[in-house]
């Protein structure tokens, strides 16, 4: 069998994919110690889990040092890496959205849009035909409209309460965002028994 | 802008140091003297080319070219593969000799990036192009010679997948309700988002037929052990007696263990016509290599004949290979400015011996110690030698 190293988001996804690991039935030990440790081994089921920041999963599954990865849809569409999604997990689900101060129109001339996912958003603006100017920020980003730095800022939205709580409206729903599955190219060929098998189980459970 | 530190770069540009230089010139000659026993000759074409020709063909994006101007205004770029301009070669001029054409290559090609490290912008390119010849079999050997020429380089754990347009093709048409699905479909493919892909077939609203056929048709499709296994999602066509054949030939040359089929390999580029493969091997988190048959290049030149070949990556080959012994042994020579000629004589003998000799004067070294260090052995001239 294959040794099988999957990088995990560091956290919250972390737990909640490690458990669904355990429920569709890996040996796994019930209590890992998260203290500070980057890498562990599960020699009984061949498989090393590296904890990674979240944005960075899609990295090391890129350049194959991970054969997979749990990734958020997010990051996924933000980086345009070359990986192999491979299942939704439905698990942290929420959405982009665009937000901004209520009943405010966009600038007419240089409309600013403040993100940490400057891609996303200039790709959705320029599918409905909206010239805008990226501000990329990386955290905080309801200040941006508050303090007059942009007219919308586009962000991630689960329960919509840092926007009310900051007296922001959502404007627009752009997608859908959830954790998925991904695998390296590669490693989705050479491990391939592997990876279906994982992808089966996994598949079974969440549907 | 700062200025530029003396040391550095443009982004992606690499240097070649001696050690990597001799990796990369063996796989040369393990490859050249492979390709040319097979029957393949190499041609050299030029590292610039007009970008209304051989650009605009080039299946790499716009993005990646490297692009500059002549002299007349004219827009060029940097190679950024071998098969365009081979193929613009062999339309124009080689054809008229020889049908079917077999010609390799080894030459460096240009991609640039802007991203981020890991990815070089100037990497070597091993490959062969059949021309004219639209059988099978010619496709059968681009994949027993790909399959053969890795096995050369002493590399055991690889793959090759295979797929082709035309079966993909008749599944999405077949099972969609109009061209724009199913090319929604294909372009989900190319990025590998499966998950996308049964996203959009739930959105189609499909009758449940076709879209329970198309999702396990996904399901199944990178799984597939033996053509029959896909018959009973696609209806009788050429297409899928082709890939019949194509896997009896490799069965015959003993080859299916390297072999697995995947019917959604899809490319973004419309001139792959018909089949296409990609090549992995363990030790590379990146694709080593691919190939298919790209009738339709040759088309937009021109040209009715057929053509099939493939490319691999020698960066990534570098990655992949097993790890060898240097042979050369490596000998200092050592004299004092008196002993020059016998120090010659000395030196010459043992290159005759096959040795690689570094004659150096004392007087010439600053640390000596440090020098002698990176030899295997280190002969001093003295006096007494001279017989």
């Amino acid at each position: 069998m294959d040794e099988l190293t999957i990088a995990m988001p560091k956290g919250r996804i972390f737990e909640e994919a490690y458990q669904m690991l355990i429920d569709v039935g890996f040996n796994l030990p019930e209590e890992v110690e998260m203290s500070r440790k980057l890498m562990i081994e599960i020699p009984e089921e061949k498989i090393r889990f590296i904890l990674a920041k979240p944005t960075d999963v899609p990295v090391y599954v890129e350049h194959g040092v991970a054969d997979i990865g749990i990734a958020g849809k997010d990051t996924l569409l933000e980086q345009k890496r070359n990986v192999h999604e491979l299942l939704d997990l439905k698990i942290s689900q929420c959405y982009i959205a665009s937000a901004g101060l209520p009943n405010t129109k966009m600038n007419e001339i240089a409309p600013r849009i403040a993100t940490k996912y400057p891609n996303i958003a200039m790709n959705y603006y320029k599918e409905i035909g909206e010239q805008v100017e990226i501000i990329e920020l990386n955290g905080s980003i309801e200040l941006a409209p508050m303090i007059g730095l942009a007219d919308r800022i586009v962000d991630i939205v689960s329960t919509g309460r840092t926007l009310k709580e900051n007296g922001l409206v959502e404007y627009e729903h752009i997608t859908d965002v959830s954790s998925r599955l991904i695998a390296n190219p590669v490693s989705y060929r050479m491990k391939s028994a592997r990876i279906q098998e994982l992808v089966t189980r996994l598949k079974k459970f969440v549907n | 802008m700062s200025s530029l530190k003396m040391f550095e770069k443009p982004l992606g540009m690499r240097d070649t140091f001696p050690v990597i230089y001799e990796k990369i010139e063996t796989v040369r000659q393990t490859g050249r003297e492979f390709l040319r026993a097979r029957g393949y000759d190499f041609i050299e074409t030029p590292s610039l080319e007009y970008f209304d020709t051989v650009g605009k063909a080039s299946a790499i994006s716009d993005a990646s070219l490297f692009k500059l101007v002549d002299s007349q205004g004219n827009t060029l770029v940097l190679r950024p593969d071998m098969t365009t301009p081979i193929a613009r070669v062999a339309t124009s001029k080689l054809l008229k000799e020889k049908i079917p054409l077999r010609l390799a290559y080894f030459a460096n090609v240009f991609r640039a990036q802007q991203t981020e490290g890991g990815r070089p912008a100037e990497f070597g390119q091993m490959g062969i192009e059949i021309i004219g010849d639209s059988t099978v079999f010619a496709d059968a050997e681009v994949i027993i010679t790909a399959i053969r020429l890795i096995q050369a380089f002493g590399i055991e754990s690889f793959k090759i997948t295979i797929g082709h347009a035309g079966v993909l093709n008749c599944i999405l048409k077949d099972y969609t309700e109009s061209d724009e699905q199913a090319s929604t479909l294909r372009k989900l493919l190319v990025d590998r988002n499966y998950v996308g892909f049964e996203e959009a077939v739930e959105t189609f609203h499909l009758p449940k037929t076709k879209s329970d056929a198309l999702l396990q048709f996904i399901n199944e499709a990178t799984t597939f052990a033996s053509i029959e296994e896909i018959e009973k999602y696609v209806r009788k066509n050429d297409a899928l007696e082709y890939m019949q054949q194509l896997v009896e030939l490799i069965n015959a040359a003993d080859l299916s263990e390297y072999v697995a089929l995947d019917f959604t390999l899809s490319s973004h580029m419309n001139y792959y016509t018909g089949m296409l493969f990609e090549v992995f091997a363990d030790g590379s988190g990146f694709e080593l290599g691919n190939g298919g048959r790209y009738d339709g290049l040759l088309h937009h030149f021109g040209s009715e004949v057929g053509a099939t070949g493939f490319g691999i990556r020698v960066d990534r080959l570098l990655e992949v290979l097993p790890s060898q012994e240097a042979e050369d042994v490596t000998v200092a020579v050592i004299f004092n400015d008196l002993e020059y000629m016998k120090a010659l004589q000395v030196a010459n003998r043992l290159r005759e011996e096959g040795k690689r000799v570094t004659l150096q004067s004392k007087k010439g070294l600053i640390n000596e110690e440090a020098f002698t260090k990176q030899f295997d052995q280190v002969v001093y001239v003295s006096q007494e030698d001279l017989a």
